[in-house]
């Protein structure tokens, strides 16, 4: 059974390996032992409301109770640059026009902004390639519009994602050749690599802070703004799928889009709904080919759990839960969970 | 003889002509002929005093061969600047970036748009018959400029400023154009250059981005050429350099090309100017080539000509050389080693 958990210091070494496999472009998750545990410890705090709710930083883990494994991992950061500084350029465009001279020129700009400041991001996803089949990415990502959906005073109003940006195979980001590269001789992975610990601000103090002229990039610079990475592809339609706009911001690094969506616009956060638990002994098993599934949370803040059950579980006043479920989820008979239709419902 | 004086209206046709087939491009002198014309009228008028100009004097000189009628070359002096208008450029700096953290130190060139140099005197509108570009007769145009301020230094600002042609390609192409300006108009250099001239700088310089420009994110050619002058205009580039001009901080919006800057009273030749009263002999020998002008504002003459200084503040001039200035007896002139 896949369940999703708050994250747990016996969860290191699990972590540790995870953040092997993520390879570039994964900042929220570097391969840094020591901080990975601090993220553990800072996620811990979070989930034991030992922090100001906007210093919190949640971590989530993915685990296949039956092999005992933790394979995936997701996180929310309630507020970003609160302590730091959160550097995003935005494009906007600049117009330079003269009729007498019949010249209507619109140029993309990229400024500089902190705009996305106070805002809270989802973040730090990665999922083990040998489980990304049979809705786990799915479970794994929208778990948290259900923790959004029961604490959104815990939140801001607004939540985005930070989309990896385009890179070659060899790991080159043609934006940062273009852009960052100029500003201080750094390989795109090293820059990377010290913005996923901790160093993105240091990093961005270094960039330009002079909106920058897009043609002034080379031609493939200028065509990977704001476009993602094509192992992000779906991600970014899925996140889109549930309500997330792109409205300008990309990375500074990569030129990646960051996307947004006002948390009581996000699908699965807005069709969700509250119905008594039912444990069953004997649930009926869903049919083959059940495309219809449904997430279901415990709605605790400090023990969130996350799993799926199959759409014929939902009924008018209850949901059935199967008795390994329902101690998953640590629930009994009566407790009130929350629910959502995995992906939109067509009507 | 070869004489520098104020134009008039019937040098029209032959400036035009210089305007169109001199190589050396000079944006200051538009190719159009009513905006010839009414640059001519503006030098007329600001050597005649208008006061209805005041702050605006445009003044255009002429090199004429005194014998053909034939109109050699130009050059022109603004009395401001920018002519009442702002006067853009883009003043070159540097910005740190630097990290300890990180131990970064990068040093980011970056040009600023600015228009502080708005309202100085400057040097513009200089070309010459290419025939003549490499005589003494360059230097006579060049630095008449430089006798007329001497002599009349409460008519000009303290401080000079002369842009320097920058870098262009044979096929007329500017590098730095080409990655700069080009982005904003959809124009080669040439059509901007020409609107530049019928319009006037400022308009275009106004629709340029105003956000200041990194230098590294140019090409790697234009970024070569960024404060460069043209080949072309390195001759007249050092003659300045020697009368005491230094490469300031500032260079061209549309090609990069320097701008050089100097105080009227550093100047070698308005340093070394002198001024006498006129003795005119039937018969003078030998003597020095000097520069020399004659004392009037209005009808402002220079030639190239022999003098024997000496000690005292009468000096002998020849005939000739008199009626070339248009001086007599008892007026003064003023002159300058060549």
């Amino acid at each position: 059974m896949m369940v999703i958990r708050p994250i747990n210091s016996g969860d290191f070494d699990s972590l540790c390996h995870l953040a092997k496999n993520t390879g570039f472009g994964v900042t929220t998750l570097p391969d840094n032992p020591e901080l990975l545990q601090e993220k553990i410890d800072k996620a811990e705090v979070a989930f034991a409301k030992k922090v100001a709710p906007e210093h919190a930083k949640y971590l989530f883990v993915l685990e296949d109770t039956d092999a005992k494994k933790v394979v995936g991992v997701c996180g929310i950061e309630a507020r970003v640059g609160l302590q730091e500084v959160w550097y995003n350029y935005r494009i906007s465009t600049t117009v330079n026009a003269s009729t007498e001279l019949g010249v209507h020129k619109q140029t993309p700009t990229l400024y500089l902004t902190n705009d996305l400041t106070n805002c809270s991001e989802v973040c730090s996803l990665f999922l083990d390639a040998d489980y990304r089949k049979n809705n786990n990415g799915l479970l794994l990502s929208k778990s948290r519009f259900l923790f959004f959906a029961d604490f959104p005073e815990m939140f801001s109003e607004k939540v985005f994602a930070e989309m990896r940006g385009y890179s070659d195979e060899q790991g080159h980001s043609p934006f940062w050749e273009s852009l960052g590269k100029k500003f201080f001789t750094m390989e795109f992975s090293r820059a990377d690599y010290l913005t996923g610990v901790g160093s993105k601000a240091f990093i961005a103090e270094l960039m330009p802070k002079y909106p920058i002229y897009l043609p002034f990039l080379s031609e493939e610079a200028q065509q990977v703004v704001g476009q993602v990475h094509e192992n992000t592809v779906p991600a970014r339609a899925m996140l889109e799928a549930e309500g997330f706009n792109f409205n300008g911001f990309v990375d500074i690094f990569d030129g990646g889009p960051a996307i947004e969506a006002f948390v009581n616009n996000i699908r699965a956060v807005r069709e969700s709904f509250k119905r008594h638990a039912l444990v069953v002994k004997n649930p009926k098993e869903p049919a083959f080919d059940n495309k219809s599934w449904y997430l279901v949370s415990n709605r605790s803040f400090s023990n969130f759990r996350v799993a799926l059950v199959p759409g014929s579980s939902i009924r008018q006043d209850t949901i059935d839960i199967s008795a390994e479920l329902a101690e998953q989820l640590q629930i009994c008979s009566g407790d009130v969970v929350r629910a959502v239709s995995l992906r939109e419902e067509k009507r | 003889m070869l004489i520098v004086r104020p134009s008039t209206f019937s040098d029209l046709a032959s400036i035009e002509k210089l305007a169109n087939h001199n190589s050396a491009k000079i944006s200051t002198l538009p190719q159009q002929r009513d905006k010839l014309s009414e640059k001519i009228d503006a030098s007329i008028r600001s050597f005649a005093g208008d006061e209805s100009l005041a702050g605006k004097e445009q003044f255009l000189m002429v090199l004429e061969d005194s014998e053909s009628g034939a109109v050699l070359g130009t050059a022109g002096i603004d009395r401001c600047a920018g002519n009442g208008q702002p006067f853009y450029n883009y003043r070159q700096d540097e910005l740190i970036h630097s990290s300890h953290q990180l131990h970064v130190n990068n040093h980011i060139p970056v040009l600023y748009m600015t228009h502080e140099l708005t309202g100085k005197t400057l040097f513009c509108s200089l070309t010459i018959d290419s025939a003549y570009r490499d005589t003494e007769y360059f230097e006579l145009l060049s630095r008449s400029r430089l006798l007329l301020i001497g002599l009349f230094r409460e008519r000009f600002n303290d401080e000079i400023i002369i842009e320097i042609q920058g870098v262009s390609e044979e096929d007329g192409a500017c590098p730095f154009w080409d990655s700069l300006g080009r982005h904003f108009f959809d124009m080669d250099f040439a059509t901007a250059d020409h609107y530049s001239g019928i319009k006037s700088k400022t308009f275009i310089a106004e629709l340029m981005p105003s956000h200041p420009i990194y230098v590294p994110l140019l090409s790697e050619a234009a970024q070569a050429v960024v404060g460069k002058p043209d080949p072309l205009a390195e001759p007249n580039c050092q003659l300045l350099h020697r009368e005491g001009f230094r490469v300031g901080k500032h260079v061209d919006i549309f090609d990069g090309g320097p701008t050089l800057e100097a105080r009227v009273g550093d100047l070698n030749t308005v340093k070394s100017l002198q001024s006498k009263r006129v003795k005119v002999s039937e018969t003078t020998r030998g003597g020095v080539k000097y520069l020399i002008c004659n004392g009037s504002f209005s009808d402002f003459r220079c030639v190239i000509g022999q003098l024997t200084d000496g000690i005292g503040d009468v000096i002998r001039i020849s005939q000739t050389l008199a009626k070339d200035l248009n001086v007599s007896e008892n007026d003064s002139i003023a002159y300058a080693a060549l």
